[in-house]
């Protein structure tokens, strides 16, 4: 890991720490045991003979599964080393670490081994500024066992150690005196159990069930793998990319408690291990044509969560679809609104979007039928509660405005939301992309309501309703002096007119009027846009562009590739495959894990795409990236009852054959080849 | 004097059908502490067909709480799954029950239609 911390997880129980396997947590290094948002360990250190141990090597076996080997010492070259250990740590069920120390001396060793042992119970929220705790901690020894809790109200968390090994347990860790003979070794099994309330396995409290073993984690992951579809292809980065993906998807897949057993994606690792409305609908969009029940769970668990009352701390409306939901703490206080908070402007057409895309794809009309009241209620959000300014447009305006989000759409930092001289609008907001895909889930909810709900009125109705918003929006988004749409408008009206890649999902929705595609196209690969990696999020004669600034300059993979498959619906192959090309060359140096985002530096300059600094690691939307990207060159789409391909591969990648494909035909296969004078448009 | 909660379970057995519960189908009861007794409800949902009673027995999901954290959700003091996740209230058994059964609750006393608060922001104070 670039950040020199070391991750294992399982769903939302996960352990970060430093490479020696030690977890010693600060405001600046957030390491630790998390179970459901709330720290579990904050100190986990070993030492031997007094002494704290250096890394000599990691091996990252699983996801769930590492190895750390370490020395007591620091390493010197011609100094012999004496003793080493080995902690093998594994996550799944409850957080286990086998330690072995092993003597190298042909004398016997007298050792104390000790680990000191904490925990500060933070919720996920305040990691980064743990303030005084209102509740009360505590600490027991028992059986041998050291066990760690904190208690507010009712709300409990208890950490319970327990050791293999006979040890000597104080209430600030477990500490072993031993003797380890002439070449021989020394070893200890140590288990840590997170416990919710009445000492009850925390999964199994709020979960129902208690975490996997090892032993189905790894069937699990083979089983994930065995059935994705198989790609062979000319790339070597392509390849191993794709290989990344598949793995790390199988590790964000996350499994709500309602569900039974089934998985969605999580947003991001380790931090955004939780349920995302927007980030959960693009991945599984983007990951449909590889893993659709990504798609199916989404959308049903989405659907069970939709927004029934107003309640202004959690911005919820009826019909809304969530943004993010979590279980800690300051979620039980309502210090903070993710129970769930419904803050995001977009996830709401876009489940509709996605509901639709599934159905295309799977061909299970049972769940388009059963969800015909939530798909609704969601259609009906958008014209009641989107619009808040009466005008038939999508806007956001946070009612909560003490810990709300300012904006509501995907590029949701402060400051993402300009004018071309850098000054901010007014709320409310309705940027561009949200109108696309107000409009593609009208279209898709008009033939969900004729082919499945037995409703063409509302279909008529709807189809009437995205034709007038596609005439309002080419009106009233359309720059005249620059030749683009705006990336909003504020309350007055006024266009933000600052130049964006919020442009290139419009082509994906289909808002974009055919005449001016060309010249959306021409922006998107034009140098103010387009880096030679990719497309920058702010154009770089933008008052706020910066390239490494989150949301205003950066290019970000999942961005791109919506704008791939945007630039493909409107027949420019050529472009498409550019930006296709431009992320995988990027991939390479990431050895095939996409980051969230990074610098939108010339790729002239740098030859290198910089990496943007984020905790999160992988992401979701960037490991189904490259998914999106094989659909879109290998033009793979749904007809009828069969998978119809329109392949055009870059020249560069050469041939991509991608065989059993699942989706309603059962399994099928892709096949294209680069063609040496690929040309722009059809 | 005023019983929040035999009020809304009252109030779900005369309507008898719930647009809300369409999807669930299954049983729902209430183990309500209150003065060192339980009081107990129980809901038999068809496809949004509600029954109510006071019957006890085993059910596909089992809520608990205190009567007066109950009174609290169902005037729309408190939220049920805030509620829930400070442990106040605990669950057992079918969560997706549960968590259907959340949609009848009301909201918070106050609260904005998007539009009425954009409003209310707009104009000069």
């Amino acid at each position: 890991m670039s950040d020199g911390l070391v991750r294992l997880l399982d769903g939302n129980t996960f352990v970060v720490s430093e490479e020696t396997g030690d977890i010693d947590a600060s405001p600046a290094i957030p390491t630790g045991l998390f179970s459901f948002d709330t720290r579990f360990l904050s100190k986990w250190i070993l030492s031997i003979n007094g002494e704290r141990v250096n890394a000599l090597s990691i091996e990252e076996i699983e996801y769930f599964e590492t190895r750390f080997f370490v020395i007591p010492t620091v390493p010197t070259p011609l100094v012999d080393i004496s003793v080493s250990a080995l902690r093998e740590r594994t996550i799944g069920g409850n957080f286990a670490e086998r330690l072995t120390v092993i003597n190298h001396e042909p004398e016997p060793v007298d050792l104390r081994i000790r680990i000191d042992i904490e925990s500060d119970f933070a919720d996920l929220f305040e990691i980064k500024d743990v303030r005084n705790k209102t509740g009360r901690y505590y600490t027991r020894i028992e059986d041998g066992c050291l066990r760690l809790g904190y208690q507010r109200g009712m709300f409990c968390r208890e950490t319970l150690i327990s050791s293999t090994a006979t040890a000597q347990v104080d209430e600030r860790g477990m500490t072993y005196d031993v003797r380890i003979e002439p070449h021989g070794q020394w070893a200890t099994e140590m288990q840590v159990k997170a416990l919710g309330v009445d000492g009850r396995d925390l999964r199994e409290s709020l979960q129902g069930r208690p975490g996997r073993a090892r032993m189905q984690l790894r069937e699990d992951l083979d089983r994930w793998l065995a059935e994705s579809p198989r790609l062979t292809c000319d790339s070597a980065t392509l390849a191993m990319t794709y290989r990344r993906s598949l793995t790390d998807l199988a590790a964000l897949r996350f499994m709500p408690l309602t569900d039974g057993g089934r998985a969605l994606p999580a947003a991001g690792l380790p931090w955004f291990m939780a349920i995302f409305g927007r980030d959960s609908i693009l991945t599984s969009l983007q990951a449909l044509p590889f893993a659709p029940s990504l798609a199916a769970t989404t959308v049903r668990l989405l659907a069970l969560l939709q927004g029934v009352v107003l309640d202004d701390f959690r911005e919820e409306e009826p019909g809304k679809i969530l943004h993010e939901l979590r279980y800690g703490e300051t979620i039980g206080f309502e210090e903070q609104p993710h129970s769930p908070y419904y803050g995001s402007a977009d996830s709401t057409a876009l489940w509709v979007i996605l509901l639709d895309e599934y159905e295309r794809w799977t061909g299970d009309a049972t769940t388009v039928r059963r969800l015909e009241r939530s798909a609704r209620a969601a259609l009906h959000w958008i014209d009641e509660y989107g619009d808040i300014m009466g005008d038939g447009y999508v806007w956001y305006q946070r009612r909560n405005e003490k810990n709300g989000l300012e904006n509501q759409c995907w590029k949701d930092s402060w400051d993402a939301i300009c004018f071309r001289d850098g000054r901010l609008p007014a709320l409310p907001r309705a940027t561009c992309e949200l109108q696309g895909y107000a409009y593609d889930a009208k279209i898709r909810g008009a033939r969900l309501a004729r082919e499945f709900w037995n409703d063409p009125q509302y279909a008529d109705r709807l189809e009437r309703e995205a034709a007038e918003l596609k005439e309002r929006f080419n009106r009233d988004f359309w720059v005249a002096d620059g030749e683009y749409y705006a990336l909003a408008l504020d309350g007055d009206g006024r266009q933000v007119d600052a130049l964006s890649s919020n442009i290139g999902h419009l082509l994906w929705s289909g808002i974009v009027d055919e005449s001016r595609a060309a010249k959306i196209a021409e922006h998107l690969l034009g140098p103010r846009l387009f880096s030679g990696w990719g497309v920058r999020t702010l154009a770089t004669e933008e008052g706020r562009y910066n390239p490494i600034g989150y949301h205003v300059g950066t290019v970000w993979p999942f961005d791109n590739s919506f704008i791939a498959w945007g630039l493909r619906r409107y027949g420019f192959t050529h472009e498409a495959g550019r930006i296709a090309e431009g992320i995988i060359d990027a991939a390479e140096f990431f050895h095939g894990r996409l980051p969230e985002a990074f610098g939108g530096y010339d790729r002239e300059l740098t030859r290198y795409p910089v990496l943007y600094p984020t905790a999160c690691s992988p992401q979701a939307w960037s490991t189904g990236t490259p998914l999106l990207l094989l659909r879109t060159m290998l033009g793979m789409e749904p007809r009828g009852n069969h998978l119809v391909t329109r392949p055009a591969v870059p020249p560069s990648l050469g041939r991509i054959e991608l065989l059993h494909i699942p989706g309603r035909w059962g399994r099928a296969g892709a096949l294209g080849r680069a063609h040496p004078a690929l040309t722009s448009r059809r | 004097m005023s019983d929040p909660t035999a009020d809304f379970f009252e109030a779900i057995g005369r309507r008898g059908h719930e647009r809300h519960l369409e999807e669930a189908t299954g049983t729902i009861r209430f183990d309500l502490e209150h003065d060192h007794e339980v009081e107990r409800w129980l809901l038999v949902i068809d496809r949004g067909d509600v029954r109510v009673s006071r019957e006890e027995g085993p059910a596909d999901c089992v809520v608990r709480s205190s009567r007066a954290a109950f009174d609290r959700i169902v005037t729309g003091r408190s939220h049920i799954y805030a509620t829930w996740a400070r442990n106040e209230l605990r669950l057992e058994g079918d969560a997706r029950l549960a968590r259907l059964f959340q949609r009848l609750m009301p909201g918070p006393p106050g609260a904005h239609h998007p539009r009425d608060f954009a409003q209310e922001r707009r104009r000069p104070a």
